[in-house]
Order: structure tokens, then sequence, then C-alpha cells
């Protein structure tokens, strides 16, 4: 009876300890926060109010459009959404809290833009922006069709449905700077909760972010800006889907800049640069070179960080105009697709397996 | 020799220890079925896929839709049959066969854990777990105090090679010299209390780790067999398994091998639990007590011995299988399932697959979320019989789609237990020209 006993309660006060929880600053050493601050502070809080800035430039230059519809205030709105667009790279892989629940990414960059259900919209003037089959009649793929793809747009707007059309219009960009703003403002009151997220859990701040990035990596850019495209997933080349197609056509530049400008941004968040200048923080990098990952006598980092050297060359090293580069030799961009993946599996093998974070919550016994 | 044998077989016990075994089996195991469902794990592993991994020879075993819910809820109700023991017999055949169908299912959350309650709850359809203290003994009006020797020995020796098994397994120069992969897993428990910044961060507790938890699986058998030993090897089976429990996701496995260790203790101590239990149910026992159940000798079926000794002998040799092919287990992992390797590997990767048309001489890329969830793309990463079932798949899945002369290429690459990732798959080979089959797998590329 006493053995039984003492065996029961010695087995209760271990489990009952194992299941303590308590809200300390967990580290191993390194300083998981700092990491966090970091990216919080210098690079997505400043992304997002540089966006958001631009927005506004755009829907100021989309409203001036309205009152005076001519090709000079169209040929403006053009350029502010460049700029705009421009901004965007540096905070799409950010797919965390409000933005994932809104479905922000989707909702600002799927493309191509579905140009037949942005006519429906425009003519039957009913829409809902949050029913998934409009993600690709809104965003900056829609816009990119209503103030670079109508053929003489400046007539069409001066037509019998120009009212429509430019109503569409400021409709396209009030409900980016709506959901724009609703991201920013939880970025800035949710910081100080996301900062101090540092545990290893699934749904941390630190796991979210790097699960997202390599995420972002894998699809956002490497698929959608050249895999796609070059026809990688579909055995025939897809050219009318680049990112900005529209614009590039007039351009002829426009996607191979706006890939570049990603770059920047995955180059940054890597490294831990602060976004409004080149001051280095702490960052996966610091990460990783604090855990002492190395590969062949090299730091992981420095592998990753070459491969997305390589990666970033060979998109330069491309024919300016994207379109042009893959109806003309297409095997060049699959090269660099080639180039660009090389980095996936560093990311997704060597760097998870170093920062052995959780990806998903399901019983296992590592095998 | 013979003379001894025949007289270990006719020997007789007091049958208690089965009661408790039984009762905590049951209990068990309807508490971990009400777990994994309330999880939702039903829903998302095995009705969300649209495509299920199967077992090597087990491909017939097809999924159920919603239906599935049916084989959860039979399996429930046979748990909590079989710890009460009422319908014994058939209680435990049904749960056998909903539980292993359950689990043939789906190829990629295979779990030693699992394997186990399948490989035990066969083993437990020829044992008297319901010979007293059961409902059955209302219904039947009789009762036998004793059992067989053997009946409650074939579960210490279950779970026996369970545990040296696992040790013996992790007799190898990752785990001892090099404390891998606890040197990877442990300094990420971090956010642990106490000990997360601290012990969690040590190099010399990695090792210390490694080294205790070999030790741990190969003397614990021996230490609870000999009764000097038993309460403290008792003692150090709660700890142990807690203490895991409390390091990595591994469900309720722990509490089964807490419960299961029960089994070494004598009869005295098992009384002693049923007599607790009678005295919690004390108003029915009271009235149950005035009916007088008779207590007759138990009879064993000659038969059940000679389908336990092949059963032990599979038992035996299963886990040696690896021994026929060459190279890394963890690496080509040819003989790595069913043999209690539990814990043994950090092992990541990602594979893609290159579908080239040889009619319109042009190839493309597969994107794996098309056709898989998470968790199973996961899995299939790492896992050659995995890489290889998915690529008849989409051998198929595109030929229906009109792609008449394909093949399919795997990109893979997989990082074992921290080592800089490396290709997995030979590149060059069509896998649909590969059947699976337990010839050596020379499409894996050798481990660096």
């Amino acid at each position: 009876m006493k053995k039984i006993f003492t065996v029961l309660s010695i087995a209760i006060i271990i489990v009952g300890c194992g299941g303590a929880d308590d809200n300390d600053i967990y580290s191993d050493g390194f300083d998981r926060n700092a990491l966090l601050i970091n990216i919080t502070d210098n690079i997505i809080i400043p992304a997002y109010n540089n966006f958001s800035t631009k927005t506004n430039e755009l829907e100021n230059t989309i409203d001036q459009f309205i009152a005076e519809t001519n090709q000079n205030n169209l040929d403006l709105v053009q350029t502010k959404w460049l700029d705009a667009y421009m901004a965007w790279q540096h905070i799409e892989m950010f797919d965390i809290n409000m933005a994932e629940e809104i479905n922000f990414r989707k909702k600002m960059n799927s493309y191509p833009a579905n140009s037949s259900r942005i006519e429906l919209n425009v003519l039957s003037e009913s829409y809902d922006f949050n029913d998934p089959n409009h993600y690709a009649a809104q965003g900056f793929p829609s816009l990119d069709y209503m103030i670079n793809g109508l053929q003489n747009g400046i007539t069409i707007y001066n037509g019998a449905d120009g009212g429509k059309y430019l109503a569409y219009l400021k409709a396209l960009i009030s409900t980016i700077n709506f959901n724009t703003n609703e991201v920013k403002n939880e970025w800035i009151s949710n910081r100080d909760n996301f900062i101090s997220s540092a545990e290893n859990t699934a749904t941390s701040s630190l796991n979210k972010l790097t699960n997202d990035f390599i995420f972002y990596y894998e699809k956002g850019f490497r698929a959608n800006k050249i895999g796609i495209p070059a026809g990688v997933f579909s055995g025939s080349k897809l050219p009318q889907n680049i990112e900005a197609y529209y614009h590039n056509i007039s351009s002829n530049n426009t996607s191979k800049t706006l890939a570049l400008e990603a770059f920047t941004a995955i180059n940054k968040f890597f490294s831990g640069v602060h976004f409004n200048n080149s001051t280095e923080g702490s960052s996966l990098k610091e990460y990783l070179n604090y855990l002492n990952a190395t590969d062949d006598g090299d730091t992981l980092s420095n592998v990753i960080i070459a491969t997305f050297n390589t990666a970033e060359a060979a998109i330069n090293d491309l024919d300016d105009d994207l379109m042009n580069q893959i109806n003309t030799d297409n095997y060049q961009l699959l090269v660099t697709y080639d180039k660009i993946q090389a980095a996936v599996p560093l990311l997704k093998v060597d760097m998870i397996g170093h920062l052995s974070i959780d990806i998903d919550y399901i019983d296992a016994d590592g095998d | 020799m013979i003379l001894s044998v025949k007289k270990y077989i006719n020997a007789y016990t007091d049958s208690s220890p089965l009661v408790v075994f039984r009762i905590g089996f049951g209990l068990m195991m309807l508490f971990s079925i009400i777990r994994f469902w309330s999880k939702g794990w039903i829903e998302k592993i095995y009705i969300e896929p649209s495509f299920h991994f199967t077992y090597y020879g087990f491909e017939w075993v097809k999924p159920l839709g919603d239906k599935i819910y049916v084989l959860f809820i039979l399996c429930a109700i046979s748990s909590a049959l079989i710890a009460i023991g009422l319908k014994y017999k058939l209680a435990i055949i049904t749960f056998f066969l909903s539980f292993t169908y359950i689990e043939l299912l789906e190829k990629t959350i295979y779990l030693n854990h699992y394997y186990f309650i399948c490989v035990l709850s066969f083993l437990l359809i020829f044992l008297p777990l319901n010979s007293s203290f059961s409902i059955d003994n209302l219904i039947n009006n009789k009762k036998s105090n004793s059992v067989p020797r053997w009946t409650i020995d074939s579960i210490k020796l279950m779970l026996g090679i369970v545990y040296i098994y696992a040790g013996l397994a992790k007799i190898n120069s990752d785990w001892l010299l090099q404390a891998l992969p606890l040197k990877i897993w442990l300094p990420s428990k971090y956010d642990l209390p106490i000990i997360g910044e601290t012990l969690m961060q040590e190099n010399w507790v990695h090792f210390a780790m490694s080294w205790g938890g070999m030790l741990y699986d190969l003397l614990i058998p021996f230490l609870l067999l000999y009764k000097r030993t038993r309460t403290f090897a008792f003692l150090l089976v709660v700890f142990f398994h807690v203490f895991t429990r409390v390091l990595f996701p591994i469900g309720v496995f722990p509490y089964i091998m807490i419960i299961s260790a029960l089994i070494f203790f004598d009869a005295k101590f098992h009384k002693k639990i049923i007599n607790i239990l009678k005295k919690i149910i004390n108003p029915i026992s009271k009235r149950l007590s005035q009916i007088n159940i008779q207590n007759v000798k138990f009879y064993s079926n000659k038969k059940i011995i000679w389908v336990l000794a092949i059963f032990f002998i599979l038992q035996l040799t299963i886990p040696l299988r690896h021994l026929s092919y060459n190279g890394n287990i963890m690496w080509h992992e040819q003989g790595y399932r069913f043999s209690w390797r539990v814990m043994l590997m950090e092992k990541l990767g990602y594979t893609t697959f290159k579908i080239l048309d040889n009619d319109k001489n042009q190839f493309f890329y597969v994107q794996n979320e098309e056709f898989l969830t998470s968790y199973q793309e996961k899995q299939m990463s790492f896992q050659p019989d995995f890489i290889l079932e998915y690529a008849h798949f989409l051998g198929k899945h595109f030929k229906s789609k009109g792609f008449e002369n394909i093949e399919v290429f795997a990109e893979s690459y997989v990082s074992l237990n921290g080592r800089r990732s490396q290709m997995y798959i030979d590149p060059e080979i069509n896998l649909l020209n590969i059947k699976d089959s337990f010839k050596n797998k020379y499409w894996i590329l050798p481990l660096k």
C-alpha cells in the first residue's frame, strides 16, 4: 500500500513539474528577443510605414485623376503605382498575424489579374473583395490592368462607362489602403507582444517569421516571379504570368526590377539589415553563426548568402524585359530558376535543422 | 530440458497482474483515442489528404472517408469493454483489427508507439485477461484466480524486446560518440522552465543523456525482473518516460509504458490495486460479493503456445532484418521501421519531382502541395519508400491527365543529424521503372 502511494505521488510530482509554465524570456544563450526587436523595429515597421506612405500618395494621384481625367494625371498614377509596388516587395514576406488573417498577400498581389472578372465587376458595380474569387480582381495586378492594361485607357475613362471605371479604380486603392492600415496598425499595437514571444513552438514569433520567410522565398519569389512564367510547373512557358505584365509591355523592365527589389528585401531580412539604411542588426544569419552552423569549412550563413548572390547575379544577367527573355531564350530563365532553387534546400533543410524549429505539431518519435 | 519447459508451461500463478494490466490498457487506449479525436487529427490525417501513403503489401487498405469515425468509435468502445472485461475476447479482437486498420491507412504517421499497440493487442488476444475481476466472470458465473505463468511472462517478454532493441539501436557512433541528435534537440528546448537555459545547453548533459538512455533501455527489463531492484527500476521508468514526455511531443506513449511496466510487480502489489478499485466501486461490489462465483482452473489451448512461439520468433527477427542491407540504416532506412528505433535521428529533407514528357520533349516540376498536406510532404521528403510511392502516384496522375510517355525523377536533399544536406536519390533514375521490394534500393545515393 505504502509503496503504491510513494510511486504514485512521485509520478504526480514529476508530471506536475512537467506541466509548469512561466513567462520568463527564454534563450539558449542566443538573444532571440534582440533578433525579433531588430526585425520588427528596423525592418518590418519601417517597411510598412514606407509602404503606407506610398499607397497614400497613390490614392492622392488617383483622386486627382478622378477630378481631372486626363493623360497627364494618368501618367502620375502610373508612376506612383510603381513606387508603391516597389515598396510592397519589402513586406510581402511578412504574412503573419493580421496579414495572414485577412489574406493580405493574396488580396494585394495575386497575378495574373483576372481581367474578365475585373470588367464584370466594373460594369456590374457589385463585388466582394473578401471573396477568394475576387483576389485576382484587386490589388496591384488589377491596378496594373486598370491603369496600364486598358487599350486607349484615357478614352475609356472619359467614355460612357468612364464613371464606373473611375469608381472601381477608387475602390481598388481605398481597399488597399484600408487593408494596409489594418495590418500596419496591428504591427504597431502588437509589437511588444510579438517581440516577447521567443519560445520554440509552432506559433511563436520567430518560428512564424522563419517559416514565412522560407515560404515566401519558395512561393512568392521563386515560383511566382520566375518559375511559373518560365513554365517550370506547367511544361509550357506562361509569359503572361509575369509580375506587372501590363506595365512591363511599355517599360520593358518592370518585372525584372520588381524581382531584384524583392531580392534586396530577402537579403536584408536574412542579414538583419535595417530597412532605411545599411546598418546590420541581429538576424537569422547571426543566429546561425551563433549556433556554429558550418558547412565544409565555411559557415552555413556564408553558403546561403553566396547562393543568394549567385541567384541575384543570374537575374541581373537576364534581359531587362523578362517577357522578351521568355519568348526568345527561355532556357536562361530555367537556369536562373535553378540558381534560385539552390538556396531552398539550404533554408528548408540545413537552416531549419540547425534552428530546430517546430513546424507542425503532431506526435512524433523522431523517426 | 524438455521436462523443464513442460514444467514451466504447466506452472500457474495468481491472475491479478493480468487484471490490472487489462484495466490499465483499456483505459489508456480509451484516453488516447479521445485525445487523438479531440486534437482534430482524425480530420487532419485521415480525411483531409487526397492521397495516402500505404505500407508495402497493404496497398489494399483504402481510406474510408467520413466512415473512419465509425472505426474510431468501434476502437473506443472496445477499449472500454476491455477495461471492464465485458465480452473480452470479442473486444480485444475488435480493438486489434480496428486499430491496426487505422494505422495501416496512413504511413506518414508511423510511430513505434502505435506499432507497439498493434503488436501488444495481437498478443493480448491469446491471453486470459478477463480470468478474474471482470464482468465476464459475472455472466459466466466462473472465474480463475490463477492462470498459467507464461501468460504474464509473455507480456514481460514483449516489453523486454521493445526496450532491448531500442537500447541496441542506440549503440551507434552518432548517438554515443557525438550525442546526436540530442545535441540538436535539447538546446532547442530553451523554453523549458529551470532546466531549459541551463542543463539543456550543456555538452555533458547531451552525452550523459545519450549514454544514460542507451543503458536505461538495455538494463531496465532486467532491473524490473529482479525483486530487489524492482521498485527502484519502476521509479526510473516513471522518471525516464515523464522526462521524455516533457522534452518531446510523444503523446501518450510514456504513460502506456509506465502502466505496462507494472506487470513486473508481483501479485501482492496488484491485489492491493484491485482492493483499492474494489473500494472505489464499493456499493456495487458489496452486492457482487454476495453472488457466488465459482473459481475454476484455467485451461489454455495448447495451440496458443505455438502461435505465441512463432509470434515471438518474428518479434525477435524482424528488428534484425536491416543487417541484410549495407550502409547507414538511418540514411537509407531499409529495415528501420518495426525495429524499436526511437528518437534516433534528426532528419529533414526537401524533395521535388521532375516530370519529363518524352512526347513533347519538355519537363515540368510538381508542386507537392497540390497533392500532399504539409505533414505528408515533410515525411515524404526524407524516406525513400515514400518518395517511390509518391513518384508512382504522380506517374499515374499525369498519365490520367493525358501525358502518355512520361518519366519521373526526384530531386532530393536530405540532412541527417546536423550534417550538411546532400543529394539523396539518384536524380538520373526514372522512378517509374522502380518497383518497391525488399531488394536493396540502389537508387539511394550513399551517405558521404
